[in-house]
């Protein structure tokens, strides 16, 4: 007894000396062997351990002893552990940490795509660009001309991307084909998109390789994601010089319901700004929404958008013969379109999405002595599941249906068309290393009117060069059903294009640097003549696509340069020879320029775009469409006041288009004698647009 | 030899068996943390505030107090630091220990407060592309006030965000004035509940609203 009494007591005694610190000391570096700041090194299972100083030092004495872990934690590093005997001697560690998966360090697919979205990594523009860039007037289309691969449109409504036309570029919203994204517009004028640029959280524009989830575009895929649950219940209204709308957005605990009016008339701006075109009736537009987002689970989503919308127009237009003969043009336009998706997570590692989507677009009116009539529907349905892997990839694959039905009628003459095009794709996103991803899809459509499958295969690859920068190469095959113009004469094949493009990007959060080059091949294009209706037309277009955004130089400023270098030419529609098409300037330019004056509440933004000439057709010239207009110029201004009114949130916006009044000329229309022609320009030489937007219930901006 | 190996055994009974010992070792660690925290002064020395904290939560696994601080001294570091990308490497630690200590302690005006500090912050580096974080921040500030409605510290961190709002986006020191004013109210009547409790944002909170008279 008494000696084991005494044994303990030596033991306590001797506890200073058994339980001696152990020193550990060391250096921590990254693979390259740079010296590693702020590593949190820790003797797992104890509070003992140190952080490593700037020349990656560390040193530090702990009690523990025994076989124990010690790790390593730093940001943007993987965590790594070694096990050490402590028993008082000092030990010495030197280890390399390897670089950890940073989200921002990941390499991502650039090829073709420009991401815009107000969290995204990646993204070039967030929505509060799309409705701020001057010039754009808060149009979704608009403020896309501004990224390189698009040319100016202004006489035809649609963006034409890398020689391709405007039927080759698709709308999708929530991955689903929006049929008629334009309002309806007069021969020679573009319109306006339908969909507001506040509707969506995210865009992705893609200028070609793009996703085999989408099909039925030549040239160009515009996806709008729209946003989730509004936070509030608010009241939005705004009062412009072309009209008013309303939302009013009701909040629930899990859900929200939005709905809103709108009515616009452009006769009052039209009677104080000059008008090139002789208008019998303004533009006028009214229409409601509905929204409805239901929070089904704490992962999964409901969403219902529905419109329904109205517009009347009417013009006399004079043509080159008889140019003292006015004729009457009028279209009235009937819009519905129905949005709903539902996404959920099976699990961790699965992901459902599935849309139901139906629009129907009527026409009707008079050209000259002619009545007309024309019916678009469209109604289709989609399910994609997507499966997680690894530490970044995805496994996605789905389906979808469309039923097309297009209906015309010309005075008393009727005809239509039908058809159900289905499609099946797959997808993977496959990360080799953080550094190293392949994009690899196929998609195969099958048309009942058409008769046949066609299979699509797409693949790209990025590699990360550096810290900021990295080369993406894309190659894709892509679809579409000719024109219905085209179809409802009589069934064609499929029109086809080839993409090869690559791409390097140097990216931070204040500058991005990027340049893509490209070559798309165009196969089985729809050729009509008044003898025959084939697919017998084919194209190619090339080029370089440059970018430069940049919001460190100048402080408080925010600008981007985009430059578009285009050679195309093709053979398609009615024209005799490969030439090159009305649609495709040699060269584009935009600088976008923004800048938010804190004294003055205000943000003011600049757009200056030039574009060298466009050919027409002049039948005085053996050479098809070989005559080119004079550059295009234009200059765009717009201011943002914020403030209160009510002490109510309210914006001021004033834009500006065109105010050195370049005399723009987009092309000319010749009598059929060749001896007299008509210029086709803007339907006003200068353009002002004032607005109020207010919001009620919100005292921030966030709306 | 066989009296050495008894010793060294006893020993380590001894070191590793009592509970009270290991409570006094947090207690200590923590009020050493805490001691860092008031003395920190570079982003440096914050991250290292953090990196002390953070050693102490790896052994604490189900207390959310280390990993806590931990995530606030990495929300300072970020506010000190210069470089934009350090600032967002450094908040977004700081938001990835908040969400693990909301799986500890769900209901937590303090953890609240913090992560809507840490979003607000995060919006401040890129506002343009960014301001959606503003709603996020605010929801996370109102969830704090709700779970504690007598804790100052969400009504001085919204006191704070909207003094560095400009006015036309809502903000200003009129709006910050009654926030902070509700704040100092708070702050001289509230008792911490525990004896490491958070108890920042006093000082600050009546500096900027000396600003706003």
């Amino acid at each position: 007894m008494m000696k084991t009494l005494l044994l303990l007591l030596i033991a306590i005694s001797l506890t200073g000396i058994t339980q001696a610190q152990t020193r550990i000391t060391g250096t921590v570096s990254t693979e390259k062997g740079l010296p590693l700041a702020n590593v949190n090194i820790m003797i797992k299972n104890s509070y003992d351990g140190t952080s490593s100083d700037s020349t990656g030092h560390f040193s530090f004495n702990s009690e523990a002893s025994g076989v124990q872990v010690v790790l390593f934690s730093s940001i943007n590093y993987s965590t790594d552990s070694v096990k050490i005997e402590m028993n008082g001697t000092v030990v010495e560690l030197h280890l390399k940490l390897k670089e950890g998966y940073n989200e921002l360090d990941v390499v991502t697919i650039t090829a073709g795509v420009f991401e815009a979205g107000d969290s995204r990594k990646g993204a070039v523009l967030t929505s509060l660009d799309i409705a701020t860039t001057a010039g754009g007037t808060a149009d979704i289309f608009a403020a896309l001309q501004t990224l390189p691969g698009t040319q100016t449109s202004f006489s035809e409504s649609g963006l034409f991307v890398r020689g391709g036309s405007a039927s080759e570029a698709k709308t999708f919203f929530d991955g689903m084909l929006v049929k008629t994204p334009f309002n309806t517009s007069l021969p020679d004028q573009a319109s306006r998109g339908r969909f507001s640029p506040f509707l969506f959280k995210g865009t992705s524009f893609s200028a070609g390789g793009y996703s085999a989830q989408y099909g039925q575009a030549l040239s160009s895929a515009l996806m709008l994601e729209s946003k989730d649950i509004p936070e509030k219940t608010t009241t939005a209204l705004s009062v412009l010089s072309v009209g008013a709308s309303a939302d009013q957005t009701s909040r629930f605990k899990n859900s929200a319901l939005t709905v809103g009016g709108f009515y616009y008339n452009l006769k009052p701006a039209f009677s104080i700004i000059k008008q090139h075109t002789d208008w019998d009736k303004a533009p006028e537009q009214y229409g409601g929404t509905l929204q409805y987002k239901l929070k089904t689970s704490k992962t999964g989503m409901f969403k219902w958008y529905s419109e329904t919308s109205h517009s009347l127009i009417a013009a006399f237009k004079t043509n080159p013969d008889e140019p003292q003969v006015k004729s009457y043009l009028k279209n009235n336009n009937k819009n519905t379109y129905l949005n709903t998706s539902y996404q959920e997570f099976l699990g961790s590692k699965w992901k459902l999405q599935g849309g139901l989507s139906y629009s129907n677009n009527h026409d009707e009116g008079q050209t000259g002595d002619d009545i007309y009539g024309r019916t678009d529907r469209l109604l289709q349905g989609r399910v994609t599941l997507n499966n997680y892997f690894g530490s970044s990839s995805t496994l996605k694959f789905g389906t979808e249906t469309f039923m097309f039905k297009r209906q015309e009628n010309l005075n008393d003459l009727h005809r239509g068309y039908s058809d159900q095009l289905s499609a099946g794709y797959m997808e993977t996103d496959l990360f080799v290393t953080r550094k190293l991803v392949f994009r690899l899809g196929l998609r195969t459509e099958y048309s009942t009117y058409i008769n046949k499958f066609n299979l699509a295969p797409r693949s790209s690859l990025s590699y990360k060069t550096g810290k900021s920068s990295q080369v993406s190469l894309a190659y894709g095959r892509f679809y579409q059903n000719p024109e219905d113009s085209q179809l409802i004469i009589q069934p064609l094949d499929y029109e086809l294009a080839d993409h090869y493009i690559a791409n390097f990007q140097n990216s931070t959060n204040q500058q991005t640097f990027r340049a893509e080059i490209y070559y798309k091949a165009y196969n089985q294009l729809a050729k009509n003549t008044p003898a025959y209706l084939d697919n017998s037309g084919h194209g190619y277009a090339k080029g370089l696509d440059i970018f430069w955004r940049d919001k460190k130089t100048f402080k408080g400023s925010d600008y981007w340069i985009s430059y578009s270098y285009l050679d195309t030419k093709r053979d398609f529609k009615d024209y005799p020879t490969l030439s090159v098409p009305p649609f495709a300037a040699k060269h584009t330019l935009n600088v976008v320029y923004k800048k938010f004056f804190d004294k003055l509440d205000s943000q003011v933004g600049a757009t200056y775009t030039f574009a060298s000439g466009r050919t027409y057709v002049n039948p005085n010239n053996p050479v098809y469409l070989a005559d080119e207009t004079k550059t295009y110029n234009n200059l765009s201004m717009n201011v943002s006041y914020l403030t209160h009114i009510f002490k109510k949130f309210t914006v001021i916006y004033v834009s500006a288009n065109n105010i050195p009044g370049f005399k723009n000329i987009y092309g000319y229309h010749y009598s059929a004698s060749g001896q007299y022609r008509q210029a086709v320009k803007p339907a006003a030489a200068r353009d002002i647009f004032v607005g109020l937007l207010m919001t009620i219930g919100d005292d921030t901006f966030v709306r | 030899m066989k009296t050495l190996t008894k010793m060294l055994l006893v020993a380590n009974l001894l070191t590793s068996t009592s509970v009270f010992a290991q409570s006094e070792t947090y207690q200590s660690a923590m009020k050493k943390g805490l001691e860092l925290l008031s003395i920190a002064k570079t982003s440096e020395s914050f991250v290292g505030t953090a990196n002390h904290f953070e050693r102490i939560a790896m052994a604490e696994s189900q207390n959310w107090m280390p990993l806590y601080y931990s995530a606030y001294a990495n929300l300072v570091a970020g506010l000190v630091s210069e470089d934009p990308n350090q600032k967002d490497q450094y908040f977004d630690k700081a938001l990835s220990q908040i969400e693990r200590a909301t799986v500890m302690s769900p209901d937590n005006s303090e953890i609240y407060t913090v992560k809507g500090y840490a979003q607000f912050m995060k919006m401040s580096v890129d506002p343009q592309s960014r301001f959606a974080l503003i709603g996020d921040s605010n929801a996370s500030l109102g969830k704090a006030k709700q779970l504690d409605p007598q804790n100052p510290r969400p009504y001085f961190v919204q006191g704070q965000n909207t003094f560095y709002t400009p006015e036309a986006f809502g903000g200003g020191k009129s709006a910050a004035k009654k926030l902070l004013e509700e704040a100092v109210k708070k702050y001289d009547t509230y008792k911490a509940i525990a004896d490491l409790a958070p108890s920042w944002g006093n000082e600050r909170a009546k500096m900027l609203l000396a600003q706003c008279q």
